[in-house]
Parts: C-alpha cells; sequence; structure tokens
C-alpha cells in the first residue's frame, strides 16, 4: 500500500525525493532533499493522506557530510500505511519547519534545535525544550562528551509580572 | 440585607457595585515546577483572566537525565533498565517496546510464550497505568476514595508482577529474543484472582464516578479537542480515541499475539476529558479479557531464543563450560551485536503510541535511540486544549493526558 | 607470452588423455589472479591463499599464522574450499599459495562446520578463565567462537589439567591449560628472537609449552610472545591482574626507551598508563619491542613533579604555576644579561618541547650555546634496542643547528657551573646521565627545572616547574636514523603538569616574547619551518587516521588500534586545550 506512496512520491517530485528503499521490518522509506521538504510533506498530507507526524526525529552521523539527518516518521489514519522521510541536514544548515504541515512537529522541532543544534527556519517557537537556555553546546551531538560538565549560570532576572516575585523592596 | 456586624446600611447603589463586572487584570501564574497538581516536575506560565486561562506556556525538562545519550554509551541490553525508568508506571510496556525494535533490528522472531508473556505483563500494567489515572482524575477533584480504591487494585497488580520480576515498577523484564523469567508456580491462579478483585474496584469506581452529577459535570465539555486537531497534533492512544478516532497499534498493525486476541477498542466522541476517562475505564475491561485470553492460549515453552548471539546462555553453561562464559562474557562486556542499520517501531502503550526510532552501526552499542514518547503530543496541545478553561479545569485536563515525565522529559 | 603458450597446447594435448590439466596461462603477467568468494584477486606468485582474502577485505580465521613467522598450519582453523585441492578436501589457507584460476570459497557450509569442529575442539580442555583471564576482551577464542561457533559445550568428561601459571621468565607466565598450542611463540623465538628457550613438550593432549630445563625464558624480546599468543597462555607478568583491556582506551605513541623510537600503542584508563603494544611500522620495529621498552611506561605514573615548586630544600614552597614562571623568569633574566647562564635541553623531550626552549632561550635569553642531556647509555643490541636510552637526542642536534646554537655536552656545563663561569641554569627536562652531573649542576645559583618526575635535580631546583610526558602531550620525536615520528597525546596532563613547551613558551611570554601557542601543532606550525628539510617528508598531520580522534568513541570502528572499544570516550580535539580539560573532567 504505502509503497505506491513513496512510487507517487517519487514520481511526483523526482529531484526531490531520491533513493527510496524498504527498510528493516518493510518499512517504506525515501530520502528528500532539505530544502523540499515543506513541499513533500504538504503533498503527502493533502493528496496522500498523511495527517498524522508521530515522530520526528534526528541522527548525528558525525564524520558523514552532510552530518545531521532528520528523520519524518509519518502515519495515514486513513489508509493506516507509514511513510520514513530522511532528510540530510548539514552542519549549519537550516531545515525548514513543517510545524505549517502539522502542528505536532512543533516540539519535535525544537528538540532536533535542542539536542543536535539543527537550526529549524520558519518554526513559530524556536527554543530549547528540555535544557534550559544557557545550555552549552548540544547534548545529543556525537562530540559532545558523555562526561561533560555545563557552566554554572547566573541566575536570571525576574521580570516584573503582575503581582509576581521581584525585589525585596516591593511591598 | 444588613449587616449585623457594624450595621452600615448598604444603599441601592452599592447593590449596582455588587453586581457590576469585576474589573479583572492579565495575570501571569507560575504553576510548578513543584507543584502538587503536576504529577513530576512541569511549569505552567498561565496566563489569567479572571479565573479563565487565555494562555498557557509549558516549560519542561526539569527531568531530563540525558536518556538518549546514556543509552548511546551502554551496550544494547544495559538500555532496559533505563527503558524501566520512562513510564514508570508501566515499565514492562517500555521494556517491551524497546525489546520489539531491537528485534526488528535483528530480524530476531521470539519464541510463542515469549509473546504471550510479554502481552500478558504488558496488559497488567496497562492496567496499572489506567487506574492510575482513573483513580488520580478522581483525585483531581477532590473525591480521595477513588485514588485509595485504585491504589489498591493497582498495588495487587504490582504484587503479581513483583512475584514474577522482583520489583514493583522497574520491571527490567524483556530481553532481546524474550524474557528474563517465566511465570512462578500458582502465578496464573494468584492473577486470576487478582484480576477478578480489580474488576470488583474497578466497577466500583465506574459506579462512582461514571454517572457522577458532579463528576461528569466538571469533566464534560473540558479540555476538548476535534478529531482533526488530535490528528494533526499526533495524538495515539486513548487520548486520540475519545475524540472518536479508533486508531490503535494492537488493531492497526497487530504486534505479538495481538491478532489472536478477541478484544475492542473503545472510541469516545466528543474528545473531552470526561470522554478520556471512559476510554480508560472501559480500556481497563478490555486489558482483563486480553490478559484472560492469554491465560488459556498460552503454552508451556521456551520463553527466550537460543542463539548466543542475542540471548544470555543459561547459568549452568556460563559457570560450568568455556563457551557459556565465552558468550557471556562477549554479550555483556561488548554488547550483542545488531545489525547495521535504522528502524522505528512502535507499540500500543498505556497512552499511545511508543516509538523507538534505532540506529545501529553493527556495534555492540546503540549509534542512536530515539524515544517517541506518547504524551509528548498531548502536552504539546495542552495550551489549546485548555484556552478558555478554567484554572481549576487544567488540573484535570492535564491529568487526563496523563503526562508522564519520565519519558517525555527523557 | 600467452600467445607463445597457446598453440603448443592443443598439440600436446591428445596423447595423455588422463592426468590433470596444463595450468591455464596467466591472465595478469607476473601476477596470479584467482577468484576468492566470487570476487577476483590478483596477487603475486607465492601470495598465500589467506593474505589475499585479505587484500579483497574476506576475513579467513586463524590461529597460528604470523606473517612475521613460518608456517605452521597446525590450528587447522583456516581451512578453505579450493577447486585445485586434491580429492577435494579442505585446505589451510595460511599455507596454500593462491594459483591462477584457482576459486577460493571461505563461507560454504563444509568450511562452516569445520570451523564449528576445529573450535569445539579447541575449546574442550580450555579452562572456564574469561572472568580472570587478562586475555578476555582480546582472546581471539572469544572473538571466533562468537562469530564462528556459537554452540554449547558436549563436553562430559573432566578436562586435562595442566600447569596454570608457570613462570617461564622474568616478563612471561605462562598458563598451559589456556595454550592452544599454535606454537607461535615457539617460531617467534627461534625465528626472530634468535634464542630458541621455548619449546613443546610431551604429547597428544598432554602436550604444553615450556622451557628447557634450568633455562628460563630470559631473552630482552621475551615480551612479544604475549603479544602474539592469540589466547591467554602467555601473559604479560608486569600486566598481569593490573587493568581489564576492554576498559582501556589506546593512543598511537612511540617508545621512549631508546633511541630507536619503536611505535607503540599507550594503553591507559583513568589518567594511568597501563602497557605499552608495539605498533606495526615495517621501516622501524616490524611489529616488535623489546622487553626494556615495555616496562619504560612506568615514569608516566610514579614520581611524578605535579605542582610547581619555589625554593630548595626546607624553604621549597608549593606555588601556582604561572607565579612560579614570574618568579623563574625574574631569576634567569639578570644572569642572561651577565652571560651566566646555561640552558640544558633534554634529549627525552620532544621535538616541540626542544623547539619552543630554544626559541625561548634565543631570544628572550640572548643564548648562544645550548648543552644536552640524557639517560645514560644502556646495552645495545644488533636487533632493535640502541644503547642511547633517549628518544630524541637527534632532534637536539636538528633544533640546535636549526637555530644556531652550539650544542656541547652537560659535563661542560656541570664545569662551568664548578667554575662559577655559569650561575643560572634553566634545564627543559631534568634527565641526567648520573648523579654526578646533577650534584654539580646543582651549585648553581638558579636552576629552573622543569621536570617530569621526582630526581636528584628536581629536588635541588630553585624553582620546580611540573612537565608532562609524552603520554599527555602531542608531540615528535627523532629518532637516531633521523626518522620523525609523531605520537598523540593519551590524556591531559595530571595536577597542574604541562607540556615542556607550554612551560617554555610561558616563560618566553613572561620574558616578553610574543609567542603564544595552543597546541604543540601551533608551535611546529610556527616554528617547525626553522628545521628546513632536515625532517624529510614529515608531515605532522600524517599520523594516520587522526580524524578518528574525535568525539566520543563508545563504537567499534572507532578506536585506532580497531579493536572494540570499551568504557571510551574522548573529547573534540579541535576546541583549545582548557576548553577541552574544563569538559572532561568530571569534578
Amino acid at each position: 500500500m504505502s509503497k505506491h506512496v513513496i512510487d507517487a512520491l517519487a514520481e511526483r517530485f523526482p529531484e526531490a525525493v531520491y533513493d527510496p528503499y524498504v527498510g528493516v521490518g518493510g518499512d517504506d522509506c525515501a530520502f528528500v532533499r532539505r530544502e523540499r521538504i515543506v513541499e513533500v510533506c504538504r503533498a503527502l498530507k493533502q493528496d496522500l493522506g498523511f495527517d498524522m507526524a508521530p515522530y520526528v526525529t534526528a541522527v548525528d552521523y558525525l564524520g558523514q557530510t552532510p552530518r545531521f539527518e532528520v528523520v519524518y516518521n509519518l502515519y495515514s489514519t486513513k489508509a493506516n500505511a507509514r511513510v520514513r522521510l530522511r532528510v540530510k541536514v548539514g552542519e549549519g544548515e537550516e531545515l525548514p519547519s513543517v510545524t505549517s504541515v502539522w502542528r505536532g512537529a512543533n516540539w519535535f522541532e525544537r528538540y532536533c534545535f535542542d539536542m543536535y543544534g539543527i537550526p529549524v527556519s520558519g518554526h513559530p517557537d524556536l527554543r530549547r525544550l528540555l535544557t534550559y537556555d544557557e545550555f552549552v553546546g548540544h547534548p545529543l551531538r556525537k562530540d559532545y562528551p558523555l562526561r561533560g560538565r555545563q557552566p554554572l549560570v547566573p541566575e536570571r532576572e525576574v521580570h516584573d509580572i503582575f503581582r509576581g516575585p521581584g525585589p525585596a523592596t516591593r511591598d | 440585607m444588613a449587616s449585623p456586624t457594624n450595621g452600615t446600611p448598604t444603599g441601592p447603589e452599592k447593590t449596582d457595585e455588587l453586581l457590576a463586572p469585576l474589573p479583572t487584570k492579565r495575570m501571569v501564574l507560575n504553576m510548578g515546577p513543584s507543584h502538587p497538581a503536576t504529577h513530576g516536575v512541569t511549569k505552567f506560565l498561565v496566563e489569567l483572566d479572571g479565573e479563565t486561562v487565555t494562555d498557557l506556556r509549558i516549560d519542561i525538562g526539569f527531568l531530563h537525565r540525558g536518556f538518549e545519550k546514556s543509552c548511546e554509551s551502554s551496550t544494547w541490553t544495559q538500555v532496559f533498565p533505563y527503558t524501566d525508568r520512562l513510564n514508570y508506571v508501566s515499565s514492562i510496556m517500555n521494556n517491551v517496546g524497546y525489546a520489539l525494535a531491537v528485534e526488528k533490528l535483528c530480524k530476531l522472531d521470539v519464541p510463542e510464550r515469549a509473546k504471550y508473556l510479554r502481552v500478558v505483563t504488558s496488559e497488567l500494567h496497562r492496567i496499572c497505568d489506567h487506574l492510575t489515572l482513573v483513580g488520580a482524575q478522581g483525585l483531581e477533584l477532590g473525591a480521595m476514595t477513588i485514588v485509595i480504591f485504585a491504589v489498591e487494585a493497582r498495588d495487587l497488580v504490582w504484587d503479581r508482577l513483583t512475584e514474577l520480576c522482583g520489583a514493583r515498577l522497574t520491571s527490567n523484564y524483556a530481553r532481546i529474543g524474550g524474557v528474563a523469567r517465566d511465570l512462578p508456580e500458582g502465578w496464573i491462579e494468584k492473577a486470576l484472582k487478582t484480576l477478578d478483585r480489580v474488576a470488583e474496584v474497578r466497577d466500583e469506581i465506574d459506579a462512582l464516578l461514571s454517572r457522577n452529577r458532579i463528576f461528569a459535570d466538571r469533566l464534560r465539555g473540558v479540555g476538548a479537542i476535534s478529531r482533526a486537531d488530535a490528528i494533526d497534533y499526533g495524538f495515539t492512544g486513548p487520548c486520540l480515541r475519545a475524540t472518536g478516532e479508533p486508531y490503535d497499534v494492537r488493531k492497526a498493525q497487530p504486534y505479538l499475539v495481538y491478532d489472536r486476541i478477541d478484544f475492542d477498542v473503545p472510541v469516545g466522541s466528543n474528545g473531552d476529558t470526561f470522554d478520556r476517562f471512559l476510554m480508560r475505564v472501559e480500556e481497563l475491561r478490555q486489558s482483563d479479557r486480553i490478559v484472560r485470553q492469554c491465560f488459556q492460549q498460552m503454552a508451556p515453552g521456551e520463553i527466550i531464543v537460543e542463539d548466543f548471539r542475542y540471548a544470555l546462555p543459561p547459568k549452568p553453561l556460563v559457570y560450568g563450560t568455556i563457551e557459556g562464559v565465552m558468550a557471556h562474557f562477549k554479550q555483556i562486556m561488548e554488547g550483542i551485536k545488531v545489525p547495521a542499520g535504522e528502524a522505528y517501531s512502535y507499540t500500543e502503550a498505556a497512552n499511545g503510541e511508543l516509538g523507538f526510532y534505532l540506529v545501529s552501526d553493527g556495534g555492540g552499542r546503540p549509534y542512536k535511540i530515539g524515544l517517541r514518547a506518547p504524551v509528548w503530543p498531548m502536552l504539546t496541545a495542552l495550551p489549546q486544549m485548555t484556552k478558555g478553561a478554567l484554572l481549576a479545569d487544567l488540573v484535570p485536563v492535564y491529568d487526563s493526558i496523563n503526562y508522564i515525565a519520565g519519558e517525555v522529559e527523557q | 607470452m600467452s600467445d607463445e603458450k597457446k598453440p603448443q597446447a592443443p598439440a600436446a594435448a591428445p596423447p595423455k588423455p588422463a592426468g590433470p590439466p596444463p595450468p591455464p596461462p596467466p591472465r595478469n603477467p607476473g601476477f596470479v589472479t584467482a577468484t576468492v568468494d566470487g570476487r577476483e584477486v590478483v596477487v603475486k606468485p607465492g601470495t598465500t591463499v589467506i593474505e589475499a582474502a585479505k587484500s579483497v577485505g574476506i576475513e579467513i580465521p586463524y590461529y597460528c599464522y604470523h606473517k612475521r613467522l613460518s608456517i605452521a598450519a597446525n590450528c587447522r582453523m583456516c581451512l578453505v574450499e579450493m577447486s585445485n585441492a586434491p580429492m577435494g578436501k579442505l585446505m589451510p589457507a595460511c599455507q596454500m599459495p593462491v594459483a591462477e584460476g584457482v576459486t577460493v570459497k571461505t563461507d560454504t557450509p563444509r568450511v562452516r562446520d569445520q570451523q564449528r569442529a576445529v573450535l569445539e575442539f579447541l575449546l574442550l580442555n580450555h579452562p572456564v578463565d574469561c572472568s580472570i583471564c587478562d586475555q578476555a576482551g582480546e582472546c581471539k577464542l572469544q572473538d571466533y567462537y562468537m562469530k564462528y561457533d556459537r554452540q554449547p559445550s558436549r563436553l562430559d568428561v573432566p578436562k586435562v589439567a595442566k600447569g596454570k601459571r608457570v613462570q617461564l621468565g622474568p616478563t612471561v607466565t605462562l598458563d598451559q591449560e589456556r595454550c592452544i598450542l599454535c606454537t607461535r611463540c615457539v617460531r617467534f623465538m627461534r625465528e626472530v628472537a634468535k634464542a630458541p628457550q621455548l619449546g613443546v613438550a610431551e604429547r597428544g593432549n598432554e602436550s604444553f609449552i615450556t622451557t628447557f630445563p634450568g633455562q628460563p625464558l630470559d631473552s630482552p624480546y621475551a615480551g612479544n610472545v604475549v603479544d602474539i599468543c592469540p589466547v591467554g597462555a602467555l601473559t604479560s607478568t608486569d600486566f598481569r591482574f593490573r587493568g581489564r583491556v576492554w576498559f582501556m582506551s589506546s593512543a598511537r605513541s612511540v617508545c621512549t626507551g631508546c633511541a630507536r623510537g619503536c611505535n607503540t600503542f599507550l594503553d591507559y584508563l583513568n589518567d594511568v598508563t597501563y602497557r605499552y603494544r608495539p605498533r606495526e611500522n615495517d621501516a622501524v620495529n616490524q611489529e616488535w619491542m623489546c622487553d626494556f621498552g615495555r616496562v619504560s611506561y612506568k615514569h608516566l605514573n610514579k614520581d611524578r613533579v605535579l605542582v610547581a615548586r619555589e625554593g630548595r630544600g626546607a624553604a621549597a614552597a608549593f606555588e601556582g604555576r604561572a607565579s612560579a614562571i614570574a618568579a623563574a623568569a625574574r631569576a634567569l633574566e639578570p644572569h642572561a644579561k651577565a652571560g651566566a647562564l646555561g640552558v640544558l635541553l633534554s634529549a627525552a623531550a620532544s621535538l616541540e618541547d626542544l623547539l619552543a626552549a630554544a626559541t625561548v632561550a634565543k631570544e628572550a635569553l640572548a643564548a648562544r650555546e645550548v648543552f644536552v642531556a640524557g639517560r645514560a647509555d644502556g646495552w645495545q643490541d644488533d636487533f632493535l634496542k640502541r644503547a642511547d636510552q633517549n628518544p630524541n637526542r637527534k632532534g637536539v642536534e636538528l633544533v640546535a643547528q636549526a637555530l644556531g646554537l652550539a650544542l656541547r655536552p652537560v659535563a661542560d656545563l656541570a664545569a662551568a657551573v664548578g667554575a662559577g663561569k655559569v650561575k643560572a641554569v634553566w634545564a627543559v627536562g631534568a634527565e641526567t646521565p648520573d648523579e654526578v652531573v646533577a650534584a654539580k649542576l646543582e651549585a648553581a645559583e638558579v636552576l629552573v627545572v622543569q621536570a617530569v618526575n621526582e630526581n636528584h635535580l628536581a629536588r635541588h631546583a630553585t624553582v620546580l616547574l611540573p612537565g608532562a610526558p609524552h603520554s599527555e602531550a602531542d608531540g615528535t620525536f627523532v629518532n637516531f636514523e633521523g626518522r620523525a615520528q609523531r605520537f598523540e597525546l593519551a590524556y591531559f596532563p595530571r595536577g597542574d603538569a604541562r607540556p615542556h613547551w607550554a612551560l617554555a613558551a610561558e616563560l618566553g611570554a613572561a620574558l616578553g616574547l610574543p609567542y603564544r601557542f595552543a597546541s604543540a601543532r601551533d608551535v611546529f606550525a610556527a616554528l617547525g619551518g626553522r628545521l628546513g628539510a632536515a625532517l624529510g617528508d614529515f608531515a605532522w598531520d600524517a599520523l594516520p587516521s587522526a580524524g578518528k580522534r574525535f568525539g566520543l568513541v563508545p563504537l567499534a570502528a572507532g578506536t585506532v588500534d580497531g579493536r572494540l572499544a570499551g568504557n571510551r570516550d574522548r573529547v573534540p580535539a579541535e576546541t583549545g586545550e582548557d576548553y577541552r580539560r574544563a569538559i572532561a573532567r568530571t569534578s
């Protein structure tokens, strides 16, 4: 079933979708060029019924170029089919956000930014997700040491919010 | 309306003042990270207009402990205890999900009995998970009794699982290629008794809450999300099914022995907190059915593959023969060799799709373990679900998605 | 060539219907062409099947075969199917040369079955020792068992018991039960060490490796039998029970025991060096090293100078490195102006250390000559060991020459100090030939010593700076033939120690020189040009596969020596040293 999807996709975007293959356990996978990912995803959602993006993650293939890979695991509730799209992203290259296609991709993209330092362009709220803003480095990169220590950061200044914590002198 | 204390007369103009709308001011409330209602540590920045939630921002990561990084530096087998700590209420489901993912990469088929044991223990843990939530749902609304009922039933199940795994929470039960232990003698009879008692408690809770006016009024229509939105956000599990979408991995892509078992998938219609509650109560019944069927279908047999590449040799062989000790040594010190490749494997955990995206470079340690936590998308949608609700409703809505910090924050 | 032969063949063929067919003409003249597992291999005539297969990436398992030893073909692990085998028998790939047009199959059910059978026999009497065996983790029995056998034991009678801890000589301990009798050690002692001290006694399953009565295994190259032993039978008495190999990491290093500069793997764990293993380099040490070199790692671990010190004897006070360097600069400067300063370079310091120190000596301290010190000479043989027990004497000569400094022996400096002509000494490295010379040097008014180990000179220094040995730095040694060889940092300097080049550069900075170096690579890039063509085609970054050092390496493919990794982590090499140190420390 979803083999058709990959084929249809490859046919429709001959230069954006390449190397389709059947992965371990019969998963249907294909590589997509980074610049065209939003376009491909939109087509997948609107025309081929892939209305859910259950999981988006990234992998750091240190030593390869491009270094990173963002993996989109997509699901169609109507056809009960899955596909996996893999996008190669070089270091420092921007990944277009697919949050406009699936809102669920929002935090997954923040996760990729936080853990791998992949900048996502067009993301509505690109902040660190699991670590804090002052965190140095990106922990899931392969060159981030396992026993790495983070520097101590000064306490954040609390902005004046209504009756929120503030200087001790306030009433 | 004379006041007896100071005798000040209330004129007509005062009455007008009372009836006039309260001038409210936008208020930002910090809820958490250590708030009794946010199970685990989550911080909400709630923007309030009076008591109405106008906006919600979620700050997570207080329980981030580098799950994926730790896994990348341990062997494939050493990952199991880490998975226990993801959803700690239903750890065996995490064990099984991870084992299935590795077995997918290894193209390994596990023995029949191991499959049944995995289903039995998973469903028992699903019962624990749902009991926790159903009980807590009462607790959030002030019905303390319910949670005590639920905890009683849950601990009965945990007692059975303790007899099986040796631990209540951190079960570490599945293995690559099978499970760790077979059932103790007489366990099935005890488990059936436990299930009977759990069913009683469940029905009692159901009777107390499901048609309880106060309870229903507090939950109905609160935190509702449409089917289309839920799919768009990536909802799975009971929260998705509450919106009317019948997706369940056990039915859609059956794994283990779910295709041989007769069970129903409850589907809701409103997608609100009350429906999510009902989904769980019904799933308690279905899990009960599944476990009982498994007990009938199970036959004695091997519980783990007999392949020294993946499964540890039996201990007498390890202590007594050089072949056994070598296989043991290589597996423990270097890890089992998982063929190079990548795979995404997903199972139906208590709260939805639990996915593992694995990349292996052919070595004894995972190159990448990506964890798709079931509750993650529900948490993303929480601002939308609570917008316009009362602050008091935030707590039951947040509870109904069953946010488990252990798995979302990794 | 083939054209000449072809017409003859049909003419000669008809009268002889029986007998083997004539060998086919070579497809690649001058080479032999064969097929291994469907892949074509073209090799020189006489190449064995095992090497031919290796050249196209096909691994044939073996125990007794060793490419630098004669072929025994007694382990039977490498049996393969060959199309020219008599009666279709399996042939030992280590012994059979590749013949023209032969088809070799290494992965058929028959071969697999044979491998399994051989392993079962080898393991039959093998003790259940992995948990207490030093070879565990780098044992070929374990590797091949997991790869080719994986069957449980069928033995139901007691195993044959033999000698469990036989002290063969000062460096080697033998466990005869673990031995698989591949006789690599016997052949090594006979053929390479030229000291046939080992032999096989008894017969059948009772046979064992042993020395001759009353003759210990005392050849200075005996330690190599530990390395070539594929199982845990021969173990190093020094390394035995000291560390688990799968937890250790390896750095590519160079032995500092003598001027030969044998290439080594330096195995370390938690900032402690545990052993050297020889690393293959055909031009220098093939893959051997001497027992003297093997234990020369010990000074990396013990009696180290780890903190800077000011003042002599009872007045000595521990100082921060920066203040000690400032004090050294203050003390040296007036003597340098007065021409009463002697600069002593150690022949055990690396080329980068010497370049930095000599530059500082020349440009900041106006030195016109430097003195060279080093460890005393030792024994020499005609195989590897050199009498000069310093790894970089040639490097000192090259540096002095490059910078136009006269090079004089340390005895001259001792005499000058004794005569009162030299009042201040700056010693880069505290190695001296003997205590007598050191005792003469300590008479100097100012004695600034950069020392790795506590010794006589270090104890009497007025300012003592902690230096880092080669395990804790990157650098280069130039061996006695003038061959420059790089070694790499294994772990970060202990305590407050820094490589000599860093100390020299800091001293230079305190004296007003503009040099600032972040790494040994910087030193070589900035100053190495002065050496001109003296190093030949040496390239600093040429240490093979240096890129593998990046990042966390918990992976099989990521280790420098190709072995499986244990609990190893590395930090990025691209960032600055201080950052790396900070991020690598747990507390």
